[in-house]
């Protein structure tokens, strides 16, 4: 289940599947799981990751040497969404896996597998929306990106073709560095809420609890993603658990 | 010429990019469509290729070499002649042009081969911008002359170590770059290759060899020649010379790709035959990419940095489906042997790149009629390329140049950091 809007802010936060290792993946999800996390990103590796920073990408490049593709994180996905069926799985991609897969074939597996919505930064509005139908009934929620240099009638239209939330790039640039917000951002979100009634998911540089703090009350999600996935290379899974459980208390907390 | 119809070349191209580079694409869009049916922008390119890189280039006959192959008489189209050495100032002349209008100040590249890097960081000294070369970390090692030139030029290189470290790598790491700086930045793609409207714009100004080809050969043979052979990387100069004789169906359009050491995964460059490479959607469009069941792009290999890339335009990838542009393939030691023949024969320095066009030409040539004439486009000079050759055709002599050479470095730097204020510090204080 998506969060609804005006929920208080919620942590979501990743797995590259195949880093450091599938088996690691599995433990991982638990600790986040444990840490209270409930909204969990699974990204394909792949080797062209256009739209990440360093850390993402040296995690793919692992990933694929340790086994990671779109089959394996189907597989993943099958286990732990019925391990953690109060988890939402999300399921990130580039667009090239789930082309070779077959489209449809695609959006099928993602829901059978139990993953409940896809975030794919490199397939835009117009070349998804024929696909869009089959989304629907195969109950696979779009999350569309906006951008702070997205213009307004486009924010819009992406948004109606979004379900479940819509992902809202914090700042220009790939994903891992951090962002600041201030006032600009604050008049890009309203220019965004202006157009939609989703829950807001932001990404990209959200990484200490004080961009936490900055984005409660005014968005329902937080994407957790490269500093996290950073602890786990440099801590290993379980103490970046530990790390987690620290940051959701901070903003239940504060 | 060539034009799309949404970006689209039959089933390959669009425009795949993560929603924060469509703004800047959708203005380039709209600046390219104002200028393509603008005639007075197209004199301004033309003066500018002839006055600041040496345009026309001329056509040249090899009397000697097709003597002795003894089928067609073979012409180069000498791009080789450009200044910095290659097609790819064509393109980036043009793209300045676009630059001065959109008012930005910082230009980035993704190179191979580094010519166009090299290219790039030319006319960012000449216009005042600053320019940022993303290149592969292998072909930093390949290419090294060409990286020391841009960073004399003023150009901050950076090299890329992740993924295979070739040119792929280098378009991603520019893409990523764009991302965070689209507001101030333009990137000069170097090939045809990427998101709308690329493919179509580099296409456009290297549109410029196929007519000057056309006017010369009407001049110098006659007629048009048979054939017009060119390598493909990316494909710019391939569809830069194949452009105007697209209409001409007596006219053999021939792309060589690099077929490296073997049809291995990872051992070639081969997109553009048989059933190697498969239609994919990466790097910000849809082409022929070489890759795996689980859409993971490969690994790939030539002789020549500047071929080793893992997609190619779509525009050729449709003009092969569609039948009007043949390809074939050169192996490593095939392109040595073909770049030993031009200078032997003829006198010319080719770059490797440029010889799997000479390669697939002079085998062309060799089943073709005395009558007949085949153009092959020398898209750069092999100047850049004396350390790749010294190694694949070792030599004492070399070696020990090579030793005495680092020699006197060594205590060069010894003596410039005992004393600072020496003259050599000069470059790099301008
Ligand atoms: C001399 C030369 N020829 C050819 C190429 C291949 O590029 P394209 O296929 O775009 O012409 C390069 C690329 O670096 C090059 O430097």
């Amino acid at each position: 289940m998506f969060p609804t809007s005006n929920e208080s802010l919620k942590v979501m936060s990743h797995c590259v599947v195949g880093f450091p290792s599938l088996e690691e993946n599995e433990h991982a999800i638990d600790g986040l799981v444990a840490a209270g996390i409930r909204l969990i990103e699974l990204q394909v590796p792949f080797s062209d990751p256009v739209a990440d920073g360093p850390v993402l990408v040296n995690a793919c490049v692992k990933a694929l040497a340790r086994g990671g593709s779109f089959e394996a994180t189907l597989a993943l996905a099958r286990k732990v969404s019925r391990r953690h069926p109060e988890v939402t799985f999300v399921l990130m991609s580039y667009l090239n896996p789930i082309y070779q897969y077959g489209i449809p074939a695609a959006i099928d597996e993602i829901a059978n597998a139990g993953i409940e919505g896809i975030i794919v930064p490199d397939w835009p509005v117009e070349a998804m929306r024929p696909h869009l139908p089959h989304m629907e009934k195969r109950g696979v929620a779009p999350i569309l990106m906006v951008t702070p240099n997205t213009a307004s009638t486009r924010i819009a239209e992406i948004a109606s073709a979004s379900r479940g939330m819509l992902y809202v790039v914090s700042r220009m640039g790939v994903t891992g560095s951090s962002t600041h917000w201030g006032e600009e951002f604050q008049i890009y979100i309203a220019r965004v809420k202006k157009h939609t009634n989703l829950p807001l998911a932001v990404g990209f540089g959200v990484r200490t609890r004080e961009d936490l703090q900055a984005l409660r009350g005014r968005v329902e999600v937080a994407a957790f993603c490269s500093q996290y996935i950073e602890w786990q290379a440099e801590l290993g899974s379980e103490r970046a658990a530990e790390r987690m459980a620290q940051v959701v208390q901070s903003i239940h907390a504060a | 010429m060539i034009s799309s119809e949404q970006g689209l070349f039959g089933e390959f191209g669009g425009r795949y990019v993560p929603e924060i580079l469509r703004p800047a694409l959708c203005q380039l869009e709209d600046i390219y469509q104002q200028l393509r049916s603008d005639e007075n922008f197209w004199q301004e390119y033309l003066q500018l290729t002839q006055e600041f890189s040496g345009r026309p280039t001329p056509l040249t006959p090899l009397p000697r070499l097709s003597e002795s192959l003894g089928g067609a008489k073979i012409w180069l189209k000498r791009e080789d002649l450009n200044h910095s050495g290659a097609h790819k100032i064509n393109n980036v002349l043009g793209q300045a042009l676009l630059v001065k209008r959109m008012g930005k100040q910082r230009i980035i590249a993704e190179t191979g081969a580094g010519q166009h890097g090299l290219a790039t960081a030319i006319i960012a000294a000449r216009m005042g911008l600053q320019a940022t070369i993303y290149m592969g970390s292998e072909d930093v090692e390949r290419q090294y002359s060409n990286v020391f030139w841009m960073r004399q030029l003023g150009a901050e290189v950076v090299p890329v170590s992740h993924g295979s470290c070739t040119l792929k790598d280098a378009l991603d790491e520019a893409l990523r770059d764009w991302a965070a700086s689209v507001d101030d930045t333009h990137y000069v793609l170097g090939t045809a290759c990427g998101p709308a409207p690329f493919p179509e714009l580099v296409t456009y100004f290297q549109r410029v060899i196929s007519q000057e080809i056309r006017a010369q050969a009407k001049h110098q043979i006659g007629a048009l020649p048979n054939a017009v052979v060119a390598c493909v990387g990316g494909g710019s100069n391939a569809l830069g010379a194949f452009c105007d004789f697209l209409d001409e169906p007596s006219v053999r359009l021939l792309g060589v790709e690099a077929g490296g050491r073997s049809q291995q995964p990872g051992q070639h460059s081969i997109r553009l035959q048989g059933d190697l490479a498969s239609p994919g959607i990466a790097q910000g469009y849809k082409t022929l990419f070489l890759q795996n069941r689980d859409g993971q792009l490969g690994e790939t290999h030539s002789i020549a940095a500047g071929l080793d890339y893992v997609g190619v335009s779509p525009v050729l990838a449709d003009l092969v489906a569609r039948g009007r542009v043949d390809a074939t393939s050169a192996t490593d030691s095939e392109v040595t042997h073909a770049f030993q023949l031009l200078m032997r024969y003829e006198g010319i320095i080719p770059a490797l790149e440029s010889s799997h066009a000479l390669a697939g030409g002079f085998a062309l040539a060799k089943k073709m009629q005395p009558h007949e004439h085949v153009v092959i486009n020398l898209s750069g000079r092999g100047d850049k390329d004396i350390f790749n050759i010294a190694q694949a055709l070792p030599q004492q002599e070399w070696l020990d140049f090579l030793k005495r050479e680092v020699t006197r470095t060594e205590q060069r730097l010894r003596e410039s950091a005992n004393n600072p204020n020496r003259e050599e510090q000069y470059v790099s204080n301008v």
